[in-house]
């Protein structure tokens, strides 16, 4: 997918003025409530015009006000998922699922119903009224008639804001299907770093209705660490645990990781804050953190106060912090040896 | 039925439960649109279409039949009009009394059907729309299926309020038997002749109906139905 965009609007206490090329199938748009992110996707929607402008999608020009053009929502074949489900009271799940797919041209109709169900595994639900499900339920049912809609680019904002946490997470492998099992290229619109880093391969970030950079989400997740309350979220993908004294010792690399959460819970996921890592310059001899690592530091990097160290431990990355205080009395450089101390209950396992 | 109340008293029931159907159904096409308009538009009009479909709730129905006998007479615009399409005069004739009972009867129509069209929102449109739905499908499909509660309601709402008109009637209809005696005319007939019993029984059909109707409305709450229709 590639979108150029260069538009502005203006509103009485507001003017967002944008301009971008992005080139790729998993974009976010990054921001704090009130950025304009919003204001942004439902102009690409065309569910509000720009007073200026011009937006070109893969070539097709959806807008522009010297040429006149302004393509109608339903003209543009590019889908949204809101917020709030906003599901058809009145229409069944299969119905619901099929709103957008009988409105497609048969041409472009590449993703079937039937494999649409059975991925977002909503084959049990086809038949109930979409009052009768739960939040989850709901936001795969809308996501699944966005995607049979068979769009050329699925809009995505903020989807995930109106869950809890834990359906957050379980969330996202289906919001991530559409880019990878559907082919789907995709806009996601959040404020949220680890939803960044988890749907996202670059991000543009907006601020007071301003394009301010166009950056990976990685880099993205780094730049943020010293203002973020939560600090940088490691995402460690872990292997099938086993039970010992009390606690659970989760595979990691050629490492592992003993976590307090209980085994109860598939999983292969654990959040770790950058800001439960406890550094040691020459190995501890007792501690009572449950994992100590011996790490090599990769790199150093500055974000806001603090300093992230990228540390390599059997064969993974983890993202550290500490003061620059620290880093001169520890010796922190690129290739020394480090160890990592992180209690077992630091970790938070995800669903999925 | 023909027990209680006599063959004149019957004709005047039928006749009335005709107009009201007729203009029911009249106000379901017209009025639809108009509150489709209201509900969505920003125009400064709004205002002003607002305020004319609100006039009959508080003038008195003989100024609205007097305004309407003038323009429907052979002076009238509207008289003209019918005479150059060859319908004819419309004053004392069923017809007349239908367009006089469709402005009469507007705003029971409009404003509980654009109460529920703005109850819907832009956003069930706007998803619609994404999904490639053209403005007038996702009226149909989305929209109207969205806002059926508020069809019943102004449906009900204008039978019975068509039911219960008076003044509009004597000074378009006048009192033809069959033509333009409706239920509440024959009863006032029954007062003016002193036929006490004879009032009293239509009169209490007329209750009976009213009440029905409202309990209908209150009791049995249209928005909580199971909508589970196909698209």
């Amino acid at each position: 997918m590639k979108l150029s965009l260069n538009v502005r609007k203006s509103f009485a206490d507001f003017t967002l003025s944008a301009g971008f090329t992005v080139d790729g199938d998993r974009v976010g748009v990054f921001g704090v409530s009130g950025s304009g992110k919003s204001t942004l996707v439902s102009m690409l929607a065309g569910l509000l015009e720009p007073d200026s402008g011009e937006i070109v999608l893969d070539g097709e020009c959806l807008f522009s006000s010297a040429a006149g053009i302004n393509l109608r929502p339903e003209q543009r074949r590019i889908a949204m998922v809101f917020q709030q489900h906003c599901l058809f009271p009145h229409l069944n799940v299969r119905n619901n699922l099929l709103y957008g797919f009988r409105r497609c041209p048969a041409e472009y109709r590449t993703i079937d119903f039937d494999t649409l169900t059975g991925v977002l595994k909503l084959d049990g639900l086809l038949e109930r009224s979409v009052t009768n499900l739960s939040g989850g339920e709901k936001q795969r049912v809308a996501l699944g008639r966005a995607i049979l809609a068979n769009p050329r680019l699925l809009l995505m904002d903020e989807p995930l804001s109106a869950l809890d946490d834990s359906l957050r997470f379980q969330i996202i492998p289906y919001l991530r299907s559409v880019s990878e099992q559907f082919g789907i290229p995709y806009l996601f619109i959040s404020h949220s770093l680890v939803e960044m880093r988890l749907m996202t391969d670059s991000a543009l970030v907006f601020e007071k209705g301003t394009l301010t950079g166009q950056v990976s989400s990685e880099q993205l997740a780094r730049d943020r660490m010293g203002q973020s309350q939560a600090g940088y979220i490691n995402l460690l993908k872990l292997g099938s645990p086993t039970a010992i004294s009390g606690m659970s010792a989760y595979p990691w690399g050629a490492s592992r990781l003993l976590l307090s959460a209980g085994t109860e819970r598939e999983t292969s996921m654990a959040e770790l804050s950058s800001k439960d890592i406890i550094l040691f310059k020459q190995h501890p001899e007792a501690i009572s953190a449950r994992n100590l690592l011996e790490c090599t530091v990769r790199s150093l990097f500055c974000s806001g106060r603090k300093t992230g160290v990228e540390l390599e431990c059997a064969g993974n990355t983890l993202i550290a912090e500490v003061v620059q205080d620290a880093v001169d009395e520890l010796g922190i450089t690129p290739g020394s040896t480090i160890y990592a101390a992180i209690k077992a209950s630091a970790f938070r396992l995800l669903p999925g | 039925m023909t027990m209680i109340l006599a063959d004149a008293d019957i004709q005047s029931i039928w006749l009335t439960v005709r107009l009201a159907s007729v203009v029911t159904v009249a106000l379901l096409i017209l009025g639809t649109p108009i509150a489709w308009w209201l509900a969505r538009t920003r125009s400064r009009l709004k205002g002003v279409l607002g305020a004319v479909v609100a006039l009959p709730l508080v003038l008195p129905p003989s100024v609205l039949g007097f305004y309407l006998l003038l323009a429907m007479g052979p002076d009238g615009p509207v008289g003209q009009l019918t005479r150059v399409l060859g319908i004819g005069a419309l004053p004392f004739t069923f017809r007349g009394l239908v367009v006089a009972s469709i402005f009469y009867s507007l705003p029971f129509m409009v404003q509980p059907l654009q109460n529920a069209f703005e109850s819907i929102g832009e956003r069930p449109l706007e998803v619609a729309a994404t999904l490639g739905a053209s403005p007038l499908d996702a009226f149909f499909t989305v929209a109207l299926p969205l806002a059926r509660p508020g069809f019943l309601t102004a449906s009900i709402l204008t039978f019975a309020h068509t039911v219960g008109e008076f003044g509009v009637v004597l000074m378009i209809g006048g009192n033809i038997p069959g033509v333009s005696r409706v239920a509440s005319v024959q009863i006032y007939d029954h007062v003016e002749a002193l036929e006490y019993a004879q009032a009293h029984r239509m009169a209490a059909v007329m209750l009976i109906f009213s009440f029905i109707v409202l309990l209908a409305l209150y009791v049995w709450r249209p928005g909580t139905m199971k909508t589970t229709r196909k698209d």
